[in-house]
């Protein structure tokens, strides 16, 4: 630490001061550091209560990051994508009179840059599906199957039989519970009816030849697959219905959405938070509810950190006491305590971490299975899965928000420290 | 036993500053695991009745079958006389009636099928959140008016606006064809997809005329006081239908079948998220009787040097950690039970929660509403004295492993 | 988390009175064909069911008749008029009971317009609800929806041919749905008779299991023609839940102006 860098402008009081502590600070670490090994049992255990802090935080973190994941990247694979095009009535009425051409060269261009990962067409409109006991209304979406990998859950492969190959594929993939509902079954034919262009009854065959599986059964038994140009054969259009996109960063997606409007402004493009505004809240109340849950943890931590520090301090008043009467400022002092929290916290928040990466990324690197915990509900069709994930934004919190609130919690015995009057100190026994 | 206690509560207050920090640690760990509880409960009873109050309620009385397939025809008889025995109890907080029928609601050009619901004006706003969400016109006005509020959607999808006449066309009970012009009086907007674009309410005398449903209708739909009280509120309703067969009480975990889904995944989260709590807490009582021990490493070699027996060390120091517990417990437990109390009464206000309400008139979304059940005020206390008591062992084997002298030189 | 959650879903198993509008329009149509799936050339079976379907083809028609929906605890029935020509054209209106009298439907071009004098106003039928089941009845909607002109549906098969007691002829023709076509069933047994009037039409699920039953209950002369004056329809696991239908009386091949099948005259009925 060179003080000159620090502060290049020393000489008036203050500065005085405040050099002359930059100029001790390597001393007032040593000290520190040595203060710390005099009572190890004690540094090992306010070490491991903050090490197991943070290392809550971490992993609490990482769950709620990892389920908050699980339902974002839900939503974007239930069909939505980090931004859509359609008609600008299509949302409010999804009808085939709302269908929109091709995307044109210009936006295919924006659609065709880099940040776009993967885009697709589909058609999407609402259709009546039978079997020979059941009838049920759904949406009938006509996909590009080979552009919906990584865009959609219906990219990913099925759960029972094929997934749809080709744009002209002739069969229809619906979900499992669907297939319940109609009392059908993979490999047998359902008929499929809606409104064609010209407003009157389109209808054919199809033979089911997939299952796929989502988590809610909205989902299952909203949507029947087939593949776009067969939808659009059987309904007498050459229009879509919508674009669904991914980029790499979903939460930088306005400037293509502008750049999108900009190519098509005669279309709406919306963004996925345009899309699922409630999802937008649920984001905001779970932000909000980390930070309580940090603040909670921290505050358990910090009767442990403040109880240590002033044990430390209450051994050390006759030293104290004495470097006082030998003229040390008060503020050193402080400054002494501090640098020992720092020291704890630093050391403490490293382990922490370290156990917090082993767990997530090492131990639980596939989640957590919660069947075992749901058994007996019938209602837990699926496996379900609890994975962590962390994000850089939430460990940095953590780390700043540890080290910040510990410090300011050592406050608390370094003034207590500052505060002794010398003679009293040294007679203390 | 006199003597110790005495002693022990004397040696509580020979260090305040110790005594208060671990008694500080213990209330503290207490407020969380009280308040903690009665607030996730009380966080899926807000999740619960976002979705309940909209339209389903807590519990619906149909005729069988109803809820799987609602035909016109099934339909219950007396109804309206059910639902003011019902309302004659006042353990419900709404009690009303409907019919609902599937419809082709035409502005002329356009046409739309819905969901055609006829409720009583009066009653309809106790178990639904509609009434309260009409943005643009007015509620409906009387039980028998010839009018219809419908959802924000399907009014732009009608391109209607309120004052604009829409034709109703649908099957009766009887089969004969339910036809009807309205005015709309009112457009509503919920945020549900589904019932801004396919739901149309009129009064239900109006309904009953349109559809031949003479004094019949299909549900009464109840909302209790809270929802937590479901077993009991399925409970006085399958009283209140004793010696019925021609209905049956369907819970809301029926009517609205994901939400208990979605509740019992949110619900394992929560209770690792309470398990770290507890581990968090407990770790935390531990470090500060840790600490306190090795703080006294020297008061204890003192007390062997004079003489006395580890057993009877032992034993102060176990009543003093339990006066201490007890004495952090009691504090913990009178301030978390005030404030749970007086967030049961005032509500939680949730960061975030408060614009979602407002936006889908769900005032019950607002705040969260503790749940007050003495397990979960004692859930927390339990689990922290278990971990006091077990924590208080560690100073009693290490003084019987004390060498007095060597511990009298430890400062 | 806190989206909130839709209630019963209507969607696919309401009851409309307009989706019926097809299915009656069939009845008028063919009378004794009305289940008669599309033909497919070159074979015993499906030279018969051309034939059948030919003696119909272009044909006008003015008749009335009843349909009854029967129910254990409940029956209802309603006499209506109609006027067709061909497959394309036709109107239908309600004689009985009084309360749904004057309720009209007309068939043009595969698009329904409906007319109710209660509110005096008529509505197209928008294609998407056409899938519901009708005034409880037993007629399933893909019986409805089925446009006459779709052929090659089915491959058929001759596969009995006998004598009856009254010395006619009876083909039982089994009709195996093709994969595209917009039929839910795995198969369909047709006996015809050799003067073409439709005895027997049972649907199968695509297990082969039989699912329901029209029955001819009575045959008779109507209008110079041998028609199925009395047909039942029901599902084979509730026989006492059924749909008659009965020809009250008919004629054929006879001058019907144009302006019948027009929107005003649905409105403001001339004929």
């Amino acid at each position: 630490m060179d003080p000159n860098i620090a502060h290049p402008q020393a000489g008036t009081g203050g500065g005085d001061a405040y050099h002359m502590m930059i100029k001790t600070l390597p001393l007032l670490s040593a000290l520190g550091w040595r203060n710390l090994w005099r009572r190890p049992k004690r540094t090992f255990v306010i070490l491991f209560a903050i090490t197991l802090g943070v290392w809550f935080m971490i992993v609490s973190a990482g769950m709620m990051i990892g389920i908050i994941e699980q339902q974002v990247r839900d939503m974007i694979f239930n069909l939505t994508g980090h931004a859509q095009v359609h008609h600008p009535d299509y949302r409010d009425d999804p009808a085939i009179e709302h269908s929109m051409l091709l995307p044109s060269k210009k936006l295919q261009a924006v659609l065709n840059s880099a940040e776009v990962k993967q885009w697709s067409s589909r058609v999407r409109l609402p259709a009546v599906v039978m079997s020979e006991r059941e009838s049920r209304g759904v949406m009938l979406v006509g996909i590009e199957p080979l552009r919906e990998q990584g865009l959609s859950f219906i990219g990913e492969p099925v759960v029972a039989g094929r997934a749809l190959q080709s744009i002209d594929d002739n069969g229809i993939v619906i979900g499992r519970r669907m297939a319940e509902k109609l009392e059908t079954q993979i490999g047998k034919r359902i008929v499929v009816m809606a409104q064609d262009k010209h407003g009157e009854v389109a209808d054919r065959g199809f033979r089911i030849v997939g299952l796929y599986q989502a988590e809610l059964e909205a989902t299952e038994t909203g949507y029947i697959f087939t593949g776009l140009s067969t939808a659009q054969k059987l309904l007498g259009m050459s229009e879509i219905s919508e674009i669904s996109l991914i980029t790499e960063n979903r939460d930088e997606i306005d400037s293509l959405v502008a750049r999108l409007s900009a190519a098509e402004p005669q279309l709406a493009t919306q963004s996925w938070t345009e899309l699922e505004p409630l999802m937008v809240t649920a984001l905001e109340v779970y932000d909000n509810f980390m930070i309580i849950w940090y603040l909670i943890i921290f505050a358990a931590m910090a009767f442990g950190l403040i109880n240590t520090m002033l044990m430390s301090v209450f051994e050390r008043t006759r030293e104290i006491g004495l470097f006082q009467a030998l003229g040390m400022r008060p503020s050193f002092i402080v400054i002494q305590v501090m640098i020992e929290t720092l020291m704890l916290l630093l050391i403490g928040i490293t382990l922490g971490n370290l156990a917090g990466w082993f767990t997530i990324d090492v131990i639980f690197a596939d989640g957590i299975d919660l069947t075992q915990f749901a058994r007996g509900l019938d209602a837990f069709q699926m496996s379900s899965i609890m994975t962590f994930q962390l994000e850089a934004r939430d460990i940095v919190t953590i780390n700043i928000m540890v080290i910040a609130l510990g410090l300011l919690a050592s406050l608390y015995p370094a003034a207590k420290a500052a505060r002794y009057i010398p003679i009293e100190a040294i007679t203390r026994t | 036993m006199g003597i110790t206690f005495h002693l022990a509560w004397r040696n509580l207050w020979r260090n305040r500053r110790r005594t208060w920090l671990t008694a500080g640690a213990i209330a503290f760990s207490t407020i969380l695991l009280v308040a903690w509880v009665p607030l996730q409960f009380g966080a899926y009873d807000i999740m619960i009745n976002a979705s309940l109050n909209v339209f389903p309620g807590h519990a619906q009385i149909q005729r069988p079958g109803y809820q799987d397939k609602p035909k016109i025809r099934n339909s219950i008889n007396n109804a309206e006389a059910l639902a003011k025995q019902l309302r004659g109890s006042d353990q419900y907080q709404g009690v009303s009636v409907r019919a609902q029928g599937f419809a082709l609601l035409s502005s002329g050009s356009r046409s739309y099928g819905a969901q055609v619901v006829g409720v009583e004006p009066e009653f309809e706003g106790n178990t639904s959140s509609i009434p309260g969400l009409i943005k643009q016109g007015r509620w409906l006005s009387s039980i028998d008016a010839q009018e219809i509020v419908i959802g924000s959607t399907l009014a732009r999808n009608l391109k209607l606006e309120v004052g604009d006449e829409v034709t109703l066309l649908g099957g009766g009970k009887d089969g004969s064809v339910a036809a009807a012009i309205f005015p709309v009086v009112g457009i509503f907007k919920s945020g549900s997809n589904d019932l801004d674009r396919f739901f149309a309410e009129i009064p239900l005398r109006t309904f009953q005329n349109t559809f031949s449903m003479g004094a019949s209708a299909h549900t009464i739909t109840i909302v209790a006081k809270s929802v937590e009280e479901q077993p009991q509120l399925l409970d006085a309703l399958n009283d209140a239908i004793k010696g019925r067969n021609d209905v049956v009480v369907v819970g809301w975990e029926q009517l609205v079948p994901g939400l208990k889904e979605g509740i019992q995944i949110d619900k394992v989260s929560g209770f690792i998220f309470l398990g770290i709590l507890i581990a968090v807490v407990v770790f935390s009582i531990l470090n500060t009787f840790l600490m306190s021990v090795l703080e006294r490493i020297r008061e204890f070699g003192l007390m062997l040097a004079l003489g006395l027996k580890p057993r009877r060390i032992a034993g102060l120091m176990m009543l003093e950690s339990t006066l201490l517990t007890l004495l952090g417990l009691t504090i913990g437990i009178f301030i978390g039970s005030l404030l749970v109390y007086w967030a049961h009464v005032e509500g939680f206000a949730y960061p975030g929660l408060e614009d979602l309400a407002e936006q889908y008139n769900l005032p019950g979304l607002s705040r969260i509403y503790p749940q007050l059940k003495l397990i979960n005020f004692l859930i927390g206390p339990i689990f922290i004295f278990i971990a006091t008591s077990i924590v208080a062992w560690i100073p009693i084997l290490r003084i019987r492993k004390l060498e007095p002298v060597e511990a009298m030189r430890t400062i | 988390m806190f989206v909130a959650v839709p209630l019963n879903q209507p969607k696919g198993r309401v009851r409309m009175s307009m989706q019926t509008t097809k299915v009656i329009i069939r009845f008028f149509i063919l009378c004794p064909v009305i289940f008669l799936p599309g033909y497919a050339a070159s074979s015993d079976a499906s030279k018969i069911i051309k034939a059948a379907m030919d003696q119909w083809r272009g044909i006008t028609s003015h008749s009335t008749m009843s349909m009854t929906i029967h129910r254990p605890d409940w029956e209802r029935t309603m006499t209506m008029e109609g006027w067709t020509e061909g497959e394309k054209k036709s109107l239908i209106r309600v004689l009985e009971p009084k309360k749904d009298a004057g309720n009209g439907t007309l068939l043009l071009d595969n698009k329904i317009w409906t007319f109710s004098p209660k509110v005096n106003r008529v509505i197209k039928i928008p294609s998407s609800l056409m899938n519901q089941s009708w005034m409880g009845s037993d007629f399933s909607n893909k019986d409805v929806a089925r446009s006459a002109d779709i052929i090659d549906q089915y491959v058929h098969t001759l596969i009995k041919t006998e004598t009856n007691s009254e010395g006619f002829k009876v083909y039982e023709i089994e009709s195996v749905t093709k994969e595209d076509a917009p039929v839910v069933w795995g198969k369909e047994i047709l006996r015809i008779r050799d003067d073409y009037v439709m005895l027997e039409h049972t649907f199968y699920d695509q297990d082969m299991q039989a699912v329901k039953r029209m029955l001819t209950l009575k045959i008779g002369m109507m209008g110079g023609r041998m028609v199925a004056l009395q047909q039942r329809m029901a599902k084979i696991e509730t026989p006492d839940e059924y749909t008659e239908i009965q020809v009250l009386s008919a004629e054929f091949d006879i001058e019907i102006p144009q302006t019948v099948f027009t929107l005003s005259n649905l409105r403001n009925p001339r004929f």
